[in-house]
């Protein structure tokens, strides 16, 4: 979550915006987020219907898996990885699309 | 509206967790070279004049919040007598500010050990060509009956901060060897970046 934190200048630059669902309550994830300085949103989903939507619910379990997930402005998924976040990978991907968008025709780019 | 909302928001990035359960990645093999002038070439990134050989090299990890690389030595004297430096990409905290950054990085430096901190000295120096501050603390464990020197320096890669910084513990009743915090002032001041790094050529 602090590597999240470090790069949101660069989520910015890459028209991304960050965040975090966890099955924490709401006080739990304030206490959370203040002891790491965060200041992206991070949603408190106790129902964990979106941990399922994900497919990171493990049955029985109360928590989500770690997952990254990157959604596009179409509301396609285009990135999911398993375990702890690599941020040059993501950082890397988000460039890609960022590019991609840019050359759209639609959005005025060159294709 | 919410259309344009929608819009605005063109990427998203939807992280889960789960809170305290950071995995562990494999040690990466990182290789590094002595340079004809003695100094180690790190990856091709850095550059630095090494401890003598008695200070053995840190094991390479990677992950979030992982050190980099650094030196350890086992100093004589009973339990925890052990001198420690290190350079850290990425030390705790987000700030790209000093002030903040050290508020950030002083919540969670040493946080295991559960220690008093008071800090000896704090001043803004030179560190790998541009500004930065150097902080001097001591911790003290009065259950443990041991304590900790530490010197930490901020200095900046590009916009992000980066950290180096060494812990020396010795009981209670220890004398510190500042010898170490002689060596550790050579690595840093040593210390020169050979390229851009990976947040600055994005």
């Amino acid at each position: 979550m602090e590597g999240h934190q470090r790069n949101l200048y660069l989520y910015e630059r890459f028209n991304a915006r960050v965040l975090g669902v966890s099955r924490d309550d709401i006080v739990t994830l304030k206490y959370f987020a203040k002891s790491l300085d965060l200041t992206f949103p991070l949603i408190s989903n106790v129902t964990a219907f979106l941990g399922v939507s994900m497919d990171v619910q493990p049955e029985g379990r109360p928590i989500f898996g770690r997952r990254t997930v990157i959604i596009d402005k179409k509301g396609v998924i285009r990135y999911v990885r398993d375990g702890s976040p690599d941020y040059k990978d993501i950082l890397l991907f988000l460039k890609k699309l960022s590019q991609e968008d840019r050359s759209d025709p639609a959005k005025g780019g060159k294709p | 509206m919410k259309r344009k909302t929608l819009t605005i928001l063109s990427l998203i990035l939807v992280v889960t967790w789960v809170m305290g359960c950071a995995t562990m990645n494999p040690p990466q093999k990182v290789p590094y070279r002595l340079s004809p002038q003695g100094t180690v070439i790190w990856e091709d990134e850095f550059e630095f004049l090494p401890p003598s050989p008695d200070w053995k090299l840190l094991r390479v990890e990677v992950g979030e919040n992982d050190i980099n690389f650094g030196f350890m030595k086992s100093d004589p004297g009973p339990f925890p007598s052990l001198t420690t430096f290190a350079y850290d990409e990425e030390p705790f905290g987000c700030a790209t500010r000093f002030e903040q950054r050290e508020k950030e990085f002083f919540k969670r430096f040493l946080f295991n050990a559960i220690l008093q901190f008071q800090i000896l000295e704090r001043k803004n120096i030179r560190v790998v060509g541009g500004e930065g501050v150097a902080v001097t603390v001591e911790g003290k464990d009065p259950v443990k009956k041991e304590k900790v020197r530490a010197k930490v320096v901020f200095g900046k890669r590009g916009e992000r901060i980066i950290g180096f910084y060494i812990t020396q513990w010795r009981p209670m009743d220890g004398t510190y060897d500042l010898s170490a915090f002689e060596i550790f002032d050579q690595f840093v001041n040593s210390f020169k970046f050979l390229k851009k790094s990976f947040y600055e050529s994005l």
